[in-house]
């Protein structure tokens, strides 16, 4: 029977994991943002590159014990939020319009 | 981070706008909506108000308010003038507007409110000297840019127009908010001045490169170079004709701004010699000298092929950040000199361009190059007026856009960039073939109506404004250019 | 080396340049309804430079190659921009030519119906633009001025022009812009490299660039001055234009209402021989030496490929036009060899060309306005019925295909006197020229005003009092300059020998 909690002790969880986490979820991110065409689920994938973006300021905030990466994630997290608002609301008045929100329907404006 | 009483007395244009956009937003309550003159004016007399603030304390040194986070300096102070202008002429322009103001348009006073928060941003990231400022105040600007592209909602194409901008802005605000994020890995600092002192000590490697790259990205969405333009034409076109004619002077030169003061205190140093270095291994002056070239070639080639008047101005504005990324590219006083001047060039030559757009836009329906046939027969002045918009954009002497031009050319010459200044020629050549389809249209096709189109009387006294600077300019630019000098020395003598 | 004449300031050269401005701006606020009161005011504002010319003539000092009547006023002190103007030997004829064709056409453009405000306010504006050009001494004045040309121009040809002037109007634009765009960044490279002895600076003088000893290290590389020149040239070579950079030509020209024909052909072409003297030449005299070869080569083709396309033209203004080509092509095969002979007979015939070309479009003219077509197989026997007209356009075609005792045959003679020295193949291949010119004129003679009348235009009234006052003056000039040369060639002569004093080999 292993010892699990020296298994834990010696099973670091150090600021390249976090980095690592964050990388995978910026690249899952990007990736729906160019692969997927509903908006809604583009809006989404926004949302995931921010929280990446949050994850590693958070962990080199701690690496480097520094407030100052906490304070750009409580603002990230905000600016987030308005976005996603502002980006709703017009997705809302084109829905009301258009009964659909896949952008290849937004074509409009092309040559 | 201390917040001292005195640091007011720097920050008071920034905070008499701040303060204009809640009184508009308050007044358009008030008069719950209907009396659009409360808002529009209170706009007015707030950047009034802002720009005499401005100009009567000229700052003497570069001085860092906010907990370190604003710097206010001759830089500061240029772009302060710049921006308090361009919404000026821009309230004024929208005002007469049928787009903005016309009887079926509705929230109209709101419209003046976003200004007010637009220039606020615009302001603030001229100044910012600390990451976080610097995604705050971007984000201020991105935000009500969205809402502004979106501004006329029962139109589709103005609610498409603010989906892709708010879409592809939220993306490249994050993968740019990535980068920063790795700068604050890398230095531990948030500061522009803490990244260098982080950065000048060692290698930054592949991380640095990537944060480097994100970073202009997301600047470059802002400032549309290739290949982060694409959004440029739509908005354009989708917007309202008053929002484009924001979109294309205001936040695009606050991105340059923000791009200039970022790149220039963050990643390059003085040596002794008073020429400016690079702190690392990581050329990005050869990646936007790249990305200049193609911006330039690749918006002059689209701007051909556009009949739309807006969509081909969409693409020329695209060109013209290839020319400024000339002179950004260079890392000297002069270079970044020459971006400046060019950059109020530019935001009066554009404006002008699109105010033109904006007051035909109340009378003729279409947009098409067509649709301006015979305009030099009917409205001898203004189609006078757009062509001295139109040769300024091209470059050619006796306009303040030669001069810009110019400037950008010498400088990227002086730098021995000459690939990139016959380029930069090249393309003039070639945005003079668009440019001139609108010419020909005024002058050399008869008018399919006769008699005077009649605008409004505002836009014809607005124009004449924009006019006269552009041609005076072009002969005596002496103080602009002594400005433009004097603007960096703080900026680039401090670090 | 060029310098300064000492106590020869003056503001003669200013006002001769920006009185037609002033014109420019004092018809455009003229009621737009009296089109006889723009024309006389159009009139009056080119007359002045006109009599300022005369006395430009009286007083020029032929004795020296100075720069005389110059002004030097600091304009942008930042960049060490100067308004700095004078002429010397070489620019003073072209000045002279500058305000006598403006004048000129002013009258033959009596007939312009459509706009005339704007057709004389844009043409006031285009003399402003090209006296400009040959007094600027500042390689920066000098561009705007060739720049502002430009403007004035396109709208010439485009608004006031033929059926495809559009076409014409745009490529015209693009060509020329394509060219000057080169100039500003040799300008450029000039100005990095250039300092001026008393300053320290850089300097847009082209006096200092012009003294070798300015000239910084990058610009002494052999290789670079070769790109510089070749730059330089090929802005200068689309104006003139020398073959293959001359497709533009014969569109402008055949497009361009008849004052526009006759100024792009009397005076726009000038100004890229003038800018290949007054720049290329005395700044990078080495460079100069070292391509003199493929120039004569370049001047013998545009001789005979212009003198063959005219031949195969059935357009009378389109042969005139390439006759043009080949007449330019005299013009740079002289200036191609550095001896006294070659460089005098180029520049004089830059000045006989600009007045015979004039005539010659001035008369196409004429007969365009009362036809309304310029086929030379559509007319024949005009000889009887416009005994007048006959005449005037006999002489011109006379003085074009270079019949001594007429101004055409000295610039031509000398031209190949001097060149004969130097190449000698070449310059046996331009004399074909000479053949193959005399061989398009003679035939368009004989078709239009020779043979049988042409019933169809057996009424046609003859020249009128109006048109020839335009060309009486010009005809007067060609043959006193045929016969006796020596009022313009004593002005060039000092200047010029001074010139190929400097060009090394």
């Amino acid at each position: 029977m292993p010892d699990l909690q020296s298994l834990g002790d010696n099973l670091q969880v150090g600021l390249e994991h976090y980095l690592t986490l964050s990388v995978m979820l910026f690249s899952i991110g990007t990736l729906g943002v160019i692969f997927r065409r509903n908006v809604l689920v583009m809006f989404m994938s926004v949302e995931l590159m921010l929280t990446s973006v949050n994850i590693s300021l958070v962990a080199f905030s701690r690496y480097l014990d520094d407030l100052n990466g906490h304070v750009l994630v409580l603002f990230v997290l905000a600016v987030a939020a308005a976005e996603a608002g502002v980006g709703l609301a017009i997705l809302v008045e084109i829905f009301k319009k258009r009964d659909t929100v896949d952008v290849d329907e937004f074509r409009q404006l092309m040559e | 981070m201390n917040f001292t009483w005195s640091d007011a007395a720097y920050f008071g244009p920034e905070a008499v706008m701040g303060l204009t956009f809640l009184l508009c937003v308050l007044g358009d309550l008030v008069t719950r909506g209907r009396r659009h003159v409360v808002p529009f004016g209170t706009l007015l007399v707030g950047t009034a108000i802002s720009l005499v603030l401005a100009l009567l304390h000229p700052p003497v040194s570069s001085h860092a308010i906010l907990g370190q986070m604003v710097v206010v300096d001759g830089f500061a102070h240029f772009f302060r003038l710049l921006f308090l202008g361009i919404t000026f002429v821009t309230a004024l322009l929208s005002w007469s507007s049928r787009e903005i103001m016309g009887r079926d348009r509705e929230h109209q006073g709101e419209f003046y409110a976003l200004a007010a928060m637009l220039c606020f941003g615009m302001m603030v990231m001229a100044e910012s000297a600390d990451i976080v400022m610097l995604a705050l105040s971007l984000e201020a600007v991105s935000i009500t840019s969205y809402i502004l592209a979106g501004f006329a909602r029962f139109s589709f194409r103005s609610s498409e127009a603010a989906l892709k901008y708010v879409l592809w802005g939220a993306v490249s605000s994050a993968v740019m908010l990535y980068g920063l994020s790795l700068f604050y890995g890398l230095t531990g600092a948030t500061s522009y001045e803490g990244i260098r002192a982080g950065l000048s000590g060692g290698q930054g490697g592949m991380a640095l490169l990537v944060a480097i790259l994100f970073v202009m990205a997301g600047i470059g969405y802002k400032i549309s170079a290739v290949p982060f333009h694409f959004w440029t034409p739509d908005v354009y076109e989708g917007a309202p004709a008053p929002v484009a004619a924001i979109f294309a002077s205001g936040p695009k030169i606050a991105g340059f701004a923000l791009m200039i003061r970022f790149f220039y205190v963050a990643l390059v140093q003085d040596d002794s010699q008073g020429t400016l270095a690079l702190l690392d291994d990581v050329q990005w002056p050869w990646v936007l000298a790249i990305i200049s070239a193609a911006t330039m070639t690749l918006g002059n080639m689209a701007a051909i092929r556009q009949n739309s008047v807006r969509r081909l101005l969409a693409y020329s504005s695209i060109a013209h950040v290839g020319y400024m990324l000339m002179g950004f590219v260079v890392l000297s006083a002069n270079g970044l000199a020459a971006v400046l001047f060019y950059l109020f060039v530019y935001a009066i030559m554009t404006i002008g361009a699109f105010l033109v757009v904006v007051a035909l836009n109340n009378r003729v329906s279409g947009e098409e190059i067509d649709d301006y046939a015979g305009l030099g027969f009917r409205e001898p002045l203004v189609a006078a007026m757009m062509f001295l918009f139109l040769i300024s954009l091209t470059g050619l002497p006796p306009t303040a856009g030669f001069i810009g031009k110019f400037y950008l050319f010498a400088a990227a010459g002086e730098a021995g960039l000459w690939w990139l200044a016959i380029l930069g020629v090249l393309n003039s050549v070639v945005s003079l073939y668009y440019y001139m389809r609108i010419a020909r249209a005024m002058y050399f096709t008869p008018p399919e109506l006769s008699g005077r189109v009649g605008l409004a009387q505002a836009h014809l006294i607005l124009l004449v404004v924009l006019a006269v600077p552009t041609l005076v300019l072009g002969v005596f630019w002496s103080p602009l250019k002594e400005f433009a000098d004097q603007s960096l020395r703080m900026l680039l003598g401090g670090g | 080396m060029l310098e300064l004449a000492d106590g020869g300031s003056s503001s003669l050269l200013t006002w001769m340049t920006f009185f037609p401005l002033l014109g420019a701006v004092v018809i455009s606020l003229l009621p737009s309804r009296n089109q006889n009161l723009h024309r006389w005011t159009a009139l009056g504002f080119s007359l002045v430079p006109l009599v300022l010319a005369v006395k430009l003539f009286m007083v020029f000092d032929r004795s020296t190659s100075d720069v005389q009547l110059w002004t030097q006023v600091d304009w942008i002190r930042t960049f060490h921009i100067q308004y700095f103007v004078g002429v010397d030997g070489i620019s003073v004829t072209m000045v002279l030519l500058t305000a006598l064709l403006c004048a000129v056409c002013v009258v033959a453009s009596w007939g312009i119906q459509r706009a005339t405000k704007g057709y004389f306010a844009l043409f006031l504006l285009l003399e402003t633009g090209m006296m400009g050009v040959f007094v600027s001494l500042d390689f920066f004045l000098f561009y705007v001025f060739w720049e502002v040309m430009l403007l004035p121009m396109y709208f010439l040809i485009g608004v006031w022009g033929g059926p495809r002037k559009e076409y014409a109007a745009i490529k015209f634009f693009l060509y020329t812009l394509a060219g000057s765009v080169l100039m500003l960044l040799v300008m450029i490279a000039l100005y990095f490299n250039v300092n001026d002895p008393s300053t320290g600076g850089h300097t847009f003088n082209m006096l200092h660039m012009m003294a070798q000893a300015n000239h910084g290290e990058w610009l002494l590389d052999p290789t670079i001055r070769h790109i510089l020149f070749l730059g330089l040239f090929i802005g200068f070579a689309i104006k003139v234009p020398i073959v293959p950079f001359h497709t533009w030509l014969p569109d402008a020209h055949v497009e361009a209402p008849t004052a526009v024909s006759v100024i792009l052909a009397g005076v726009l072409l000038k100004m890229g021989t003038y800018g290949i003297l007054r720049i290329c030449y005395p700044i990078l005299p080495d460079a100069a030496a070292w391509f003199a070869y493929p120039l004569a080569i370049l001047g013998a083709v545009n001789i005979i490929y212009g003198a063959m396309c005219a031949m195969a033209q059935t357009d009378m203004k389109k042969l005139v036009a390439y006759s043009s080509v080949s007449h330019m092509g005299y013009v740079l095969l002289g200036m191609a060899v550095f001896n006294e002979a070659g460089i005098t007979g180029a520049v004089l015939q830059m000045f006989n060309h600009g007045t015979i070309t004039a005539m010659l479009f001035l008369m196409v003219g004429v007969i365009y306005d009362r036809a309304h077509h310029r086929e030379i197989n559509g007319f024949g026997g005009l000889g009887t019925s416009m005994p007048k007209y006959t005449t005037v356009f006999s002489l011109a075609l006379f003085a074009a295909l270079g019949l001594p005792g007429l101004s055409g045959f000295v610039g031509e003679a000398l031209v190949f006197v001097g060149a004969f020295e130097v190449y000698r193949v070449v310059t046996i291949v331009s004399v074909l020229g000479i053949i193959l010119g005399a061989a398009y004129v003679l035939w368009m003679l004989q078709r239009v005003f020779l043979g049988p009348l042409n019933e169809k235009y057996a009424d046609t009234p003859d020249i009128n009092r109006r048109e020839l006052i335009t060309v009486l003056p010009i005809a007067a000039l060609v043959i006193f300059l045929g016969v006796f040369p020596p009022p313009i060639i004593n002005m060039i002569k000092v200047s010029l020998l001074n010139l190929i004093a400097q060009i090394p080999g």
